[in-house]
């Protein structure tokens, strides 16, 4: 629970943090008085749907001011990335990453994986953001994972398997981590994938203690089934498989109570769905 | 010879420098960003929304994520055993079709937007859009989305990933 409390704590912090206004002062004190006027502007914003023409207006007029202001390119890209824009999308984030990469490249790279499923590209991103800096690369900007841990999902995706495991492990090994809602969920589903059955099991369990979901036992019941699949000792495996059907039918009263996996515009890696649940139910019972 | 290198490194440095300052592009709004205004000439004269014009929410204003009737899995079935097309190398990207669904769970005004693997703009084999095109359309029916009790209008889209011709992933 204090972890979950955490996590939240830090979701909202960096949500606010990710869409406040920049701090004008920082501009003013450094004697760029073009961007301090034009950051001053963005309190006109105030009020203003992001997908509103006033808004983007607004946001046009700012750039008139100072058209290296990279703040207000990423504000801008934000409607065109809700609403399936690709093209438009990079268009401006690439101009807000141009001009400042430093604090843009970790937002591009997490869009690119969150909507487009764009792998390489969060990569790249996420990588140059890691090169660039010499302080941890931070959080995505719904606050719910690391960059790094991120950065492991992308590269399971491209079948990098051993190298995701290794990142996901470095990451939840540093003392300096906050564990994410579903840090532990992605090492147990990867585990499992490259077959090693006690170490996932692991994992969920430890998941369970941190946010416990449908999917957690979804994929502690895949890995008593595959292990009930390799056994020759038969009672062990007939264990195995009861061990397997109750996971399931857990993980089927979780998902219908609404304990899932969720997030507000995609579907995240590693969700599972109702009907793959019955499925397995189904092929259990009827054994 | 050694001059007219000069003038055009000076020249393209100019250029060059222009383009770093010159103003972004400017766009033409709308109400939204992405709003998809009736158009006789593509669209289904039947097809209404019923909270009159500029009603229409984004499918993420409810929080309630992607829906889809059936779930996702439905949708996927219905484009492996729809689109069946042969691997094209080349043809690699996004295609994104976005409607709008109504307050009966019936879709219009699809519109297609298209992109190679480097975000730009690009015209995917015919064959490949049309088909994913068509299969989006014929999609009977949506989700009935309420805010306070009434079924409200709102923008939702599919986005095929696209290695080589072959859908990698179907989005959101």
């Amino acid at each position: 629970m204090k972890n979950i409390i955490t996590t939240l704590l830090l979701l909202l912090l960096t949500t606010l943090a990710a869409t406040a206004q920049p701090n004008c002062l920082v501009y003013k004190n450094e004697g760029d008085m073009k961007k301090y006027e034009a950051c001053e502007k963005c309190s006109e914003l105030a009020g203003h749907y992001q997908f509103s023409k006033e808004f983007q207006e607004k946001l046009d007029e700012v750039l008139e001011i100072d058209s290296t202001f990279a703040w207000a390119y990423r504000a801008k890209s934000v409607a065109y990335l809700k609403s399936g824009d690709f093209i438009r999308w990079k268009e401006l984030m690439d101009k807000a990453v141009q001009y400042d990469p430093e604090n843009m490249l970790g937002y591009r790279g997490w869009c690119r994986f969150q909507f487009f499923r764009d792998y390489e590209g969060a990569i790249a991103d996420l990588e140059e953001l890691d090169k660039l800096v010499d302080y941890d690369i931070g959080y995505s900007v719904t606050g719910e994972y690391h960059l790094k841990i991120a950065m492991a999902i992308c590269y399971r995706s491209i079948g990098e398997k051993e190298k995701a495991i290794k990142l996901i492990e470095e990451q939840i090994g540093n003392e300096k981590h906050f564990a994410g809602l579903y840090d532990y969920l992605h090492l147990g589903s990867l585990y499992l994938e490259v077959g090693e059955f006690e170490r996932s099991i692991e994992a969920l369990e430890k998941q369970i203690n941190e946010n416990d979901m449908a999917e957690v036992h979804y994929y502690l019941g895949m890995n008593y089934y595959r292990m009930s699949m390799v056994r020759s000792d038969y009672q062990r495996g007939l264990a195995e498989k009861e061990k397997a059907l109750n996971e399931f039918i857990k993980a089927k009263e979780l998902y219908t109570s609404g304990k899932r996996m969720r997030d507000g515009y995609s579907h995240p890696v590693d969700k599972v769905f109702l009907e793959e649940i019955e499925l397995q139910i189904e092929n259990l019972e009827s054994l | 010879m050694k001059n007219l290198i000069v003038l055009v490194i000076i020249l393209l440095s100019c250029i060059w420098l222009y383009s770093c300052d010159e103003a972004p592009k400017k766009d033409k709004y709308l109400r939204w960003v992405g709003d998809i205004e009736q158009n006789d000439k593509l669209d289904d004269p039947n097809f209404k929304v019923c909270n009159g014009e500029n009603g229409e929410f984004q499918y993420f204003n409810l929080s309630n994520g992607p829906q889809y009737l059936g779930e996702k899995p439905k949708i996927e079935r219905l484009f492996k055993e729809e689109f069946q097309l042969d691997t094209l190398e080349g043809q690699s990207g996004w295609l994104r079709v976005r409607f709008i669904v109504n307050c009966e769970g019936k879709a219009g005004r699809y519109r297609l937007l298209e992109a190679d693997q480097n975000y730009k703009a690009f015209d995917f084999d015919e064959e490949i859009s049309s088909s994913l095109f068509e299969i989006t359309k014929s999609i009977e029916s949506w989700p009935i989305q309420y805010k306070d009790e009434n079924p409200i209008d709102y923008y939702y889209y599919l986005t095929f990933k696209l290695k080589d011709g072959q859908i990698q992933e179907i989005l959101p």
